[in-house]
């Protein structure tokens, strides 16, 4: 089949414009977008006015270029398509639409803007991989600085803004690790239905990304960044031009998430099969929808003090300069009413997938899917209200610091439940030894350290010694890392059959989980012992009496590589000469595993009829 | 719907409940203990009340999350213990298994809320003591100032004189005032465990009463540029005989 | 092939229902948005750090005398008066009335340009510029934003007139209900926006 398209305008006799647009032209108008606003503003803006404290002409062009970029990338992927066919009055037709969702398309539909949620999961997944890959390249750039106590070895502005990107990028790849390829694949097949709720706006939550990600990645070339990924004013404002490459960064991903975070519940509240009532549903669906209903309003907090960022560097305004009667609390605030509630929008969605997994792999129902509710739902309710438990050390607001001291402890109710529920689930279950099994396990122990080093964190006083030091950098890395990520690698493991038509290899992915986890213990281990000992977050160079503290921690992170390129090996590898596999390879209850190999376009031949919850392993009937 | 109570009537009897309990036990106590010197010995000796309450503050709570975190690892153990399948296929589902018991839900919230309590409680109370530092009309005055990238010292109560080295006469309370020319720092004097960011525009206050004569390590804590690294200081507590003759020295007046 | 859940074949209340709760959410994000820039524009003006909320006359640059709010409010009156007429065009769409429907939208489109236009000129009819301190910076991330609502209104409206008056209203009239809500969010952020202006 060559066009799709139904010609109802009898003028238009070679290809339409949607069939034109792809990943090529959109770097192409990306590209010709950028140089021509660039070139633009340098000619026709005005030279720097007295009277302004901050604000540079650069910035201006620059922060022109990028919003050419990104507007000449969007245009060049198609995503303006839908909208001015909507306000002409010219709807797609059925075959436009089923153009659009890649029907028969073959591998050129991962390469635009295709709507099939499907094509969309494993487009995410490719993009995360990436946005790891460069992360972890910064990582082993970062702790090669630190192998020797007086740096040097990167200079301390590169290293600065290695840091800071390393952060940033990490970030966003943990954000989207599992509700980007598992959230788009596989929720809507698990609940039953055929596609998300707003097929379009799945393709462009993606295409966000891809095209948010040019400016952050030229922010090296414009001189990095002076701050880490927290971006604090008034230290931004120093930074060279790089820094308008962060800020364009985050306003583009912050449009992706409130797109992706809008069709994900309104896809799992009004899509759910027949019969999947709520007590129905699985845990995974819960613990997705969870964290992007908690990023909606999160997310825009962090988009606003951005925008104010760009304003101070460009336009003069002061809403971080104490001069113009701005004030770096207002900024510390805004990010932190973000930053808290958004480690649980990474954290969740892991969480939640091991639990989906936990009865799978122990043939046994979920301990209590009540609680496991209950659990991630308080997560979300008290995240709002702990942010200042980031600002203890401020000054901001002496008073204020017990109030968030009682909310952020308290936060560890609900976090236990979900420990509750892993270790009911695994009390009495058989043990099927898969690496997701063993991640459960891995969980359990990264989880834990990660969760008591917060309570020392939480209590304001011993804040006052650890706080800015490297103990903070371990205790995030082992949340965020040690259980993020190894859910999230889990999920990769037990949906590659469904996603790919391939098993990953079982033993590189062994190897590769035991160097990661025991990389991992070792170098951020270390890494509490220093920050203990003092040493300051963010630091190119160190006392002597950190040494060795850090080459452990530098040793440790060449293991760690060396995992996850076995991981990513074994990915590569597997999905195209991996051994096929079944239709449910895990024989597992969830509705995705009643679909075949490859997944056909609408998922299901007839809509299925839910009866049950999927977790009755060991009952008489499921 | 609990199994145990249609089939074990007494579910502290069975095996594996019993061996859990004895893992549970000797894991609780290994990360008290273990965990308690692992956090403490890297932090060494105090120099300060304050830093003294803070290592015994943490030690506390790794107390307290022993039992909690020693009944994950002795479940986790105790799953672990069993027979392994591996191979494609599952083995056979599992029976004898709960998949819902309010009683241990409520025992493990309780239990919880209770361990979340009484850090909270021990977290205030030491809260308060370092606070009343603050509020020792005795104490010292000296303003820091951080700047791109290093720290002065105004000592407010010797007459205003200015210096790049911070000292201080061991056992008096001082009372630090904070603040910035450009861009937040953090003031960190690390042995005797007390911070307060130095922000640009606003002036912050911390307190402490140094009980130990030595050099300590002054870090800057909050990225500052370029030489975030570099902008360290060494605090000398010394007698008050020595500091009076240091500040006498240095043009200022007792 | 089952007729359930599928774009193209689905009952339109179905299709319509979703797509304004998808619109309602990403109102949620706006919201915490708008009530994240209220929260900038209170705290900068109680902290009012070192006197420069409302800097006073310096060299060379006069006081800084904060904008006349009444503005802000005209916005909002206008705002509900587009609110009322889209109303007016929901109620057409019920009663199958095309006239209706047309004149409905057809005010709505013309108001909603109004409103960006209006803006625009407000923002550029200030004594201050957007470099003099706290209050001026926050005056024109408002009144910028709030331009840039006006600016999607105005696409909404455009695009709506436009296929009302090609009788894709006939029948299915969701889009209309959906720009309901969002006129309403409109008339509410205004009125944010202007009762933040009148406190400065």
């Amino acid at each position: 089949m060559t066009t799709v398209m139904n010609h109802k305008n009898p003028t238009a006799s070679h290809r339409p414009i949607m069939e034109r647009l792809n990943v090529v032209t959109a770097l192409a108008l990306g590209v010709a977008g950028a140089v021509i606003s660039y070139y633009l503003a340098q000619k026709f803006l005005p030279e720097n006015t007295e009277g302004s404290v901050m604000k540079t002409r650069h910035d201006q062009v620059v922060l022109i270029g990028m919003i050419g970029w990104f507007i000449g990338f969007m245009t060049g992927i198609g995503a303006l398509v839908g909208p001015f066919r909507w306000l002409m009055g010219k709807d797609l037709s059925h075959d436009e639409n089923m153009y659009l969702a890649g029907k028969n398309a073959g591998i050129s539909r991962y390469f635009r803007y295709t709507t099939d949620h499907k094509v969309v999961g494993i487009q995410y997944l490719v993009i995360t991989m990436v946005i790891f890959g460069v992360g972890g390249i910064l990582a082993m750039l970062i702790r090669t600085n630190l192998g020797h106590a007086e740096g040097g070895w990167l200079h301390p502005q590169a290293y600065n803004a290695v840091v800071g990107i390393h952060g940033i990028i990490m970030i966003v790849g943990t954000i989207i690790m599992v509700t980007g390829p598992f959230g788009n694949f596989i929720m809507p097949i698990m609940i039953g239905a055929r596609d998300m709720a707003f097929p379009r706006l799945n393709a462009l939550s993606f295409w966000l990304i891809v095209a948010a990600l040019a400016p952050i990645l030229s922010s090296f070339f414009l001189g990095g960044i002076t701050t880490g990924w927290s971006a604090y004013n008034p230290l931004a404002s120093q930074s060279p031009a790089g820094m308008d490459g962060y800020i364009m960064f985050i306003c583009i991903f912050a449009i992706s998430t409130m797109v992706a975070g809008a069709n994900i519940t309104t896809t799992v509240v009004r899509m759910r099969a027949k019969g999947m009532t709520w007590t129905r549903t699985p845990i995974f669906i819960y613990g997705t929808v969870a964290s992007v209903a908690l990023a909606l309003p999160a997310f825009p907090v962090f988009f606003l003090s951005q925008i104010m960022s760009g304003m101070d560097r460009a336009l003069g305004t002061t809403f971080y300069d104490t001069r113009g009667g701005g004030s770096g609390w207002l900024y510390e605030n805004l990010f932190w009413l973000m930053g808290h509630p958004e480690v649980y929008v990474i954290l969740i969605p892991a969480v939640a997938a091991l639990m989906e997994m936990a009865p799978v792999f122990t043939r046994r129902p979920l301990f209590s899917f009540k609680i496991a509710v209950m659990g991630i739902a308080g997560i979300c309710g008290l995240s709002i209200l702990v942010w200042a438990h980031h600002m203890y050390m401020t000054g901001w607001a002496p008073l204020l610091n017990a109030p968030f001291m009682l909310t952020t402890e308290l936060i560890s109710i609900p976090t236990g439940m979900l420990f509750l529920v892993l270790v009911g689930t695994v009390w009495r279950g058989r043990l099927w030894m898969t690496v997701p099994t063993a991640s459960i396990f891995a969980l359990l122990l990264n989880f834990m350290i990660g969760g008591i080093t917060g309570i020392y964190l939480s209590d304001v006083p011993a804040d006052a010694a650890l706080h800015g030091s490297m103990f903070v950098t371990a205790h995030f890395h082992y949340t965020l890392m040690g259980a993020g990520l190894t859910g999230a690698i889990a999920a990769l493991i037990f949906w590659f059959p469904k996603m790919t038509g391939r098993m990953i290899d079982k033993q590189l992915s062994w190897i590769s989980f035991w160097l990661v986890q025991i990389g991992f213990n070792v170098a951020f281990m270390g890494m509490f012992m220093v920050g203990l000992a003092g040493q300051p977050r963010r630091v190119e160079a160190y006392a002597e009496l950190f040494i060795r503290g850090n080459q452990i921690t530098t040793g440790a992170a060449f293991v760690i590589m060396t995992g996850m390129l076995v991981l990513l090996w074994a990915v590569i590898y597997s999905w195209r000469h991996g051994q096929k596999a079944p239709m449910n390879p895990w024989q597992s209850k969830t509705l995705e595993w009643t679909v075949p190999n490859p997944v056909p376009l609408e998922n299901f031949e007839t809509l299925p009829i839910v009866t049950s919850d999927p977790y009755g392993y060991g009952k008489a009937q499921s | 719907m609990s199994d145990l109570q249609t089939k074990k009537p007494q579910w502290w009897k069975s095996k594996d409940v019993q061996v859990t309990a004895g893992l549970w036990v000797v894991f609780s106590a290994l990360i008290a203990v273990i965990g308690g010197e692992v956090n403490a010995r890297p932090m060494g000796e105090p120099a300060s009340e304050t830093m003294a309450n803070t290592i015994h503050i943490m030690r506390m709570f790794t107390w307290v999350s022993a039992p909690v975190a020693g009944l994950v690892a002795a479940i986790a153990a105790k799953a672990l213990m069993q027979k392994m399948h591996f191979g494609d296929n599952p083995p056979p589902e599992a029976d004898h298994q709960i998949s819902d018991s309010p009683k241990a839900t409520a025992l493990w919230l309780v239990v919880s809320a209770l361990l979340c309590l009484f850090a909270l409680i021990f977290g205030m109370v030491v809260l308060q003591k370092d606070n009343n530092t603050l509020l020792d009309v005795h104490a010292a005055d000296i303003n820091v100032t951080g700047q791109q990238w290093a720290w002065n010292f105004d000592y407010a109560d010797s007459g205003n004189f200015q210096s790049a080295d911070l000292y201080l006469p061991v056992n008096q309370p001082v009372h630090f005032h904070v603040t910035s020319l450009d861009v937040v720092h953090s003031f960190w004097i690390v042995q005797m465990g007390i911070k307060v960011d130095a922000n640009p525009g606003y002036i912050t206050e911390t307190a402490v009463t140094p009980t130990k004569i030595g050099v300590y390590d002054l870090r800057c804590a909050e990225l500052c540029g370029l030489l975030h690294a570099y902008m360290q200081k060494k605090v000398h507590v010394v007698s008050q005989q020595d500091y009076n003759n240091w500040v006498t020295s240095h043009g200022g007046t007792i | 092939m089952s007729t359930q859940v599928n774009a193209h074949h689905e009952h339109p209340d179905v299709v319509g229902s979703r797509n304004k709760l998808g619109v309602v959410l990403i109102l949620v994000a706006d919201i915490a948005f708008a009530l994240s820039v209220l929260f900038v524009y209170f705290y900068l003006k109680q902290q009012d750090v070192g006197g420069m909320w409302l800097p006073r006359a310096s060299e060379g640059q006069a006081a800084t005398v904060p904008a006349n709010a009444m503005g802000a409010w005209y916005l909002t009156l206008l705002a509900g008066l587009g609110l009322l007429v889209n109303n007016y065009a929901l109620r057409g769409a019920r009663t199958k009335n095309p006239t209706q429907i047309n004149l409905g939208l057809g005010a709505g489109a013309l108001i909603s340009i109004v409103l960006f236009v209006y803006q625009i000129i407000q923002m550029r009819q200030v004594e201050f510029t957007v470099t003099w301190g706290a209050y001026a910076s926050c005056y024109f991330l408002i009144t910028g934003l709030s331009a840039l609502h006006f600016f999607i209104t105005a696409f909404i409206g455009i695009g709506n007139w436009n296929r009302g008056r090609l009788g894709l209203y006939s029948n299915d009239f969701w889009h209309i209900d959906i720009a309901n809500v969002w006129w309403i969010w409109m008339v509410v952020s205004s009125l944010l926006g202007a009762f933040a202006l009148s406190n400065s």
